[in-house]
């Protein structure tokens, strides 16, 4: 028996099984996280390898170059760059996406141990990062304050991360610009010469005072006790008066050569907040824990947290990702509430019957709800891509149930009963449903198998909008005859008509026989249409070249990030000065923005944050939160406009970038078009860097002219006479970490405090590490106990040198990146090929545009394969349906004006022509091709049926005008909510709504005339009068 | 004893069942998605694509007074709607064994 036989027969089971569905689903609705993007793995994972006290040349040579060449060649590697920089190298290996990141790891270590006893000994060892979206923060809060700044770093630990720790889902919580409380002992080396001790043996007397040790048991009478000898500081005051040493048969105390500073560790970095002291933290989620809650447990936590803290310490949010999720989220479920109304309307506007309307639109939640368990099963998230899909998917998954109930309509209206109209009418157009549906999978399933950064998005989409669409079927033929059987009703023959006979039907009546007189007419005019069609289609075309073209819509995400870049070898506190006055003239001229935390300087420890911003004395690094986008006129894009004007202004400033939307948490790879040039020569490359920046300087629209490698700065370099070295019994290594332990420091032991640790550090006191003749008089002992002075046996020289080399695929490059304002990124990298192609590339050097200029040209070729895939997909499945090649090939047709409602709509709207408008042209296909085989197929039976051809077409096109319509009237008004949002978020997904709707507005008026004219051109006199064939097999009758 | 033999449309099913109920007749045979066409207007009845609907079919052994009973019942339902289609065809039976 077939399905929809039994189901309509065992009402109860199908109702129930559709119940627990429902169930499922909706339990899986409320285990669902809410994200802003599916997870995502970017393929790439760094290994970062520090060397203290190397500049990033010695770096590039000594491990750079070594990691990069065991790395490469790693199973499934696409790319390898790297970095390097003073103290820090990062080899970042990029891989094909959808590598299994654990094996890549896996086999990267392996890698990085067979290195291991090459790396130079200074060097620590590897470290490996992998990145995903999930590191990525999601919330981020500044904390202020003045007369408690000094102990900020215990009450943070203590007070705020402590607690925030104990909540469910939260990763890791990193605290940015901390002060550090540590105990400097500074040496004046003259007195320490005098008295005849070295550095060394100064750490060696704190190292050996500041012991706890347990020293054995002794037994008394019947008592045992445990020995111990308590020895540590209790606190930094007891350094000054430990023993250091004898002269002349007195002791020296440390406070005769030094002196003990217990303080806030020396200011490299300088982190304001709205100009305030502040200190930065941020929390990253859990892979799979829920942002949106856990951001709220975070904000609850951090309220109770608030009443404890001392008057002056102030808690700002800066960023919070949770908010515009939840923003963008809502304005999505807001779109699919309104699709859902209006699809509603347009049904019981066709149907004129309440019941059969809510049996239809029924279908709808069904099929949405079975995503959900989808999602649910595979680990993902309510996000913009699976509501997205759910509002395209909801004009679509109507149509199966549509036509299913019309067939049982029609039957009940002559006269069967309900019960009998759903199992026979079901009967004569289940195989057309599922064919329709099948053009549908032909068009969706192949989405999920792009690959690249696109797949990683358009998976999801495509299983989604593939499953809903299935599940409507399903439910199509099952369901809807079940609810039809129990509750259409024959209608009572002398009923009195109501609004919808009265109104709408005459109306649809008339433009049915509109509908009719118009292909009779162009039938007879196929010349003139088939002309004018042509006309369209070019003009349209041409379109394109003036239409926009960009990689990925941006949305206003409400922040900004800017750095700038002051003269080489400022100092950071005459950076800061800049930052204050920037601060000032932000506040004043600029009210969007609502914070500005400012960094400047350099991180010493470099480590996790050094991958995402670049630091150096002379650099500010700005991030600033704007307004809520209902609250402000402007948008962030002419916000940084404003904020580039502002900078532009400072004349000390020498470059700087604003980047919308931008600072570390955006993670998205930046909206420009970046120039790599590739070159060994670091003169050569840079001075062509340069001509390549003053002349896109020039370029209308182009921002943020920047080059990647930073001016040479001032080096101090020391050169050993090895001669020298030799005869006094010394080496450069003792040497080099003799001077070490006097300018940077040595660590000598660690202060316990209340639980804490603090390092007590060494070294000479500023005074006395100054200048380089300070350098050179630095004095250390030899192996036979005397002492040398720096200058006997080194020069220290002066020099230049660059503060970091970039390599890409192990060869140096230096990028020129640009960023478009106010005109497309396609159009900016057309100026700047112009204008390169204007300038001598020098030899030995090799250009490459790239950024994301080229992840957008990579993105369209994707789209396009995917384009010819889905036609040749969906050509396939109308050829087998038709079994035959002419037919199919008509419908195809149809697409191309669908694609020319599509360059139509951009152009008219103004939209550019990206990633997502491309994928609204791609899945158009399936939809357009759907009212092209309704309207061919009935075609098709009617001229079987024994009508001519002509006459067939307009009975057809007469009989199928509302099918058509509905269904595309359905799909339009589902997306319109979507092109016309003005929610947070709403950028990335209206291009998709004006092109879906655009193309399909177009192309089904178009359709409807240009189908039947090529169909009556194809078609042959008699081909489908079988008779006629059969009399020719068999005329031996006659 | 006369065989009444009944074509329908598969949409007249239950009504087919429900008029063998009402004049108490027991004995019948039923073939499921037969094939045919009309003898005068009626559309062919072919499970295909360009004719998608159905035909049943029930013969019936019933005794002569029976017979105008059924067929009356029979133009009764066509009545209705003539496009769903009803036919009956009656013979005589020689033998019964």
């Amino acid at each position: 028996m077939s399905i929809y036989k039994s189901s309509v027969r065992n009402p109860i089971t199908t109702i129930l099984v559709f119940v627990a569905i429902i169930l499922f689903g909706l339990y899986s609705f409320t285990k669902l996280p809410i994200d802003f993007y599916p997870e995502m793995e970017f393929p790439s994972i760094s290994v970062m390898t520090s060397y203290d006290g190397t500049n990033a040349a010695d770096i590039e040579e000594n491990v750079t170059k070594l990691v990069e060449n065991t790395l490469n060649g790693v199973p499934y590697m696409k790319e390898i760059t790297s970095k390097s920089q003073d103290n820090l190298s990062v080899v970042s290996v990029e891989f094909e996406y959808g590598t299994n990141l654990d094996e890549a790891t896996n086999d990267i270590r392996d890698r990085l141990d067979q290195i291991a006893n090459y790396l130079p000994d200074g060097a620590d060892k590897p470290s490996i990062f992998k990145f995903s979206t999930s590191m990525m923060p999601i919330i981020m809060y500044v904390i202020t304050a003045d007369e408690s700044y000094r102990s900020l770093e215990k009450i943070l630990d203590d007070d705020i991360v402590n607690p925030l720790n104990r909540i469910e889902g939260i990763g890791s919580i990193t605290v940015v610009g901390g002060p550090k409380r540590v105990v400097y002992v500074e040496s004046d080396p003259q007195k320490l010469d005098a008295y005849n001790v070295s550095l060394e043996q100064l750490s060696n007397a704190i190292r050996m005072e500041n012991i706890n040790k347990p020293v054995g048991n002794v037994r008394m009478g019947k008592e045992e006790y445990q020995l111990r000898i308590e020895g540590e500081f209790k606190d930094s005051r007891f350094i000054q008066d430990i023993v250091v040493g004898h002269f002349n048969g007195k002791s020296i105390f440390l406070k005769d050569v030094a002196q003990v500073r217990d303080t806030l560790k020396d200011l490299t970095m300088d982190e304001k907040v709205n100009g305030k002291n502040a200190i930065r933290f941020f929390v990253t989620k859990q892979s799979g824990a829920n942002t949106v809650a856990v951001a709220d447990e975070i904000k609850k936590e951090i309220e109770k947290v608030k009443k404890g803290l001392p008057q002056d310490v102030k808690i700002n949010e800066i960023f919070d990702f949770s908010i515009f999720i939840k923003n963008s989220i809502n304005g999505l479920s807001d779109s699919l509430m309104y699709a859902l109304i209006f699809v509603t309307m347009v049904i019981l506007f066709f149907l004129g019957r309440w019941r059969a309307t809510m049996i239809i639109v029924l279908t709808i939640p069904i099929s949405l709800i079975v995503s959900f368990i989808y999602l649910y099963i595979s680990g993902s998230s309510l996000n913009i891509i699976s509501l997205s899909s759910l509002t395209i998917a909801i004009g679509m998954v109507v149509d199966d149930a549509i036509v299913v109930l019309e067939n049982i309509t029609k039957h009940i209206e002559r006269g069967s009963s309900p019960r009998e109209a759903a199992i026979y009418a079901t009967n004569e157009v289940w195989l057309s449903v599922i064919i329709t549906t099948m053009v549908i999978l032909a068009v969706f399933l192949p989405l999920t198998l792009v690959g690249g950064e696109m797949g990683m998005m358009f998976k999801e989409f495509g299983y989604i909008v593939s499953i809903t669409v299935v599940m409507s079927t399903i439910a199509a033929i099952t369901l809807t005859p079940t609810l039809s059987a129990l509750l259409l009703k024959i209608r009572p023959k002398n009923k009195k008509d109501n609004w919808h006979d009265k109104i709408v039907v005459p109306w649809l009546n008339s433009l049915d026989s509109f509908y009719e007189r118009t292909i009779r007419w162009s039938l007879r005019n196929k010349k003139k249409v088939i002309f004018s069609a042509i006309f369209i289609c070019i003009v349209s075309f041409s379109l394109l070249g003036f239409i926009e073209k960009g990689n990925f819509p941006e949305s206003d995400q409400g922040s900004l990030a800017a750095q700038l870049e002051l003269q080489r070898g400022t100092r950071v506190e005459e950076t800061v000065i800049t930052a204050r006055k920037l601060e000032a003239v932000i506040a004043e001229k600029i009210p969007e923005i609502r914070l500005v935390a400012s960094s400047s300087g350099a991180s010493d420890e470099g480590g996790f944050i050094a991958l995402f911003n670049e630091t150096g004395t002379n650099l500010i690094n700005l991030n600033m939160r704007l307004t809520e986008t209902s609250e402000r006129q402007r948008d962030v894009w002419e916000i940084g406009e404003a904020l580039r004007l502002e900078i532009a202004k400072f004349p000390e400033v020498i470059n700087f970038t604003v980047t919308p939307n931008g600072g570390m948490m955006s993670g998205a790879q930046p909206n420009q078009v970046d120039v790599e040039i590739f070159g060994y020569d670091l003169n050569v490359t840079s001075r062509f860097a340069q001509l390549l920046k003053d002349s896109f300087n020039t370029i209308d629209g182009a921002r943020d002219v920047v080059i990647s490698r930073k001016e040479d700065k001032a080096q101090l370099q020391i050169e050993f006479n090895r001669e020298k070295l030799a005869q006094l019994g010394l080496n450069s290594a003792a040497v080099s970490s003799a001077v070490r332990n006097r300018i940077a420091g040595q660590t000598a032991s660690l202060l316990h405090d209340d639980g804490d640790e603090f390092e007590i550090v060494v070294r000479y006191d500023e005074a006395h590490r100054q200048s380089i003749s300070d350098i050179e008089n630095i004095s250390f002992l030899t192996p036979t106990g005397e002492k040398v002075k720096l200058k006997e046996v080194a020069k220290v020289k002066e020099l230049w040198a660059p503060p970091s080399i970039s390599r890409k695929q192990k060869q140096r490059t230096i990028t020129v990146s640009v960023k478009p304002e106010g005109i497309s990124i396609g159009s900016l990298a057309n100026d700047m090929n112009k204008k390169m192609a204007n300038i001598q590339t020098p030899r030995g050097i090799q250009v490459n545009v790239g950024g994301a200029y080229e992840s957008m040209m990579e993105s369209f070729s994707d789209l396009l394969l995917l384009l010819v895939l889905s036609l040749v997909l969906v050509y396939i499945v109308m050829a087998s349906q038709f079994e035959s090649f002419s037919k199919p090939f008509v419908i195809t047709l149809s697409t191309l004006f669908g694609f020319s409602g599509v360059f139509i709509a951009l152009f008219i709207s103004g939209n550019e022509l990206n990633m997502i408008s491309g994928l609204g042209a791609v899945l158009l296909i399936g939809i357009v091709v759907k009212n092209g085989i309704v309207l061919v197929d009935y075609t098709n039976l009617l001229r079987d049926r024994g009508m001519e051809v002509n006459e067939a077409l307009a009975a057809a096109g007469k009989s199928r005008l509302r099918p058509v319509l509905m269904t595309a009237a359905t799909t339009i008004l589902g997306m319109l909510p979507m092109a016309l949002s003005t929610s947070e978020g709403s950028e990335v997904w209206r291009p998709m709504g004006v092109a879906v709707i655009g193309g399909l507005a177009f192309s089904t008026i178009v359709t409807m005339v240009i189908v039947p004219v090529v169909y009556s051109l194809m078609a042959r006199r008699g081909e489908r009068d079988k008779e006629k064939m059969i009399r020719e097999q068999f005329k031996f009758l006659e | 004893m006369k065989s009444v033999f009944i074509v329908f449309n598969q949409a007249n099913t239950e009504r087919i069942e429900y008029i063998m109920d009402l004049l108490s007749i027991r004995g019948y045979t039923w073939w499921e998605d037969v094939q045919g066409r009309g003898g005068v207007s009626g559309e062919p009845r072919r499970g295909t694509h360009t004719w998608p609907e159905m035909n049943s079919a029930v013969m019936t052994i019933v005794p002569d007074e029976k017979v105008p009973v059924i067929l009356e019942k029979v133009k009764l339902l066509d009545e209705q709607n003539t496009e769903i289609g009803i036919r009956a065809f009656v013979w005589n039976i020689e033998q019964v064994y």
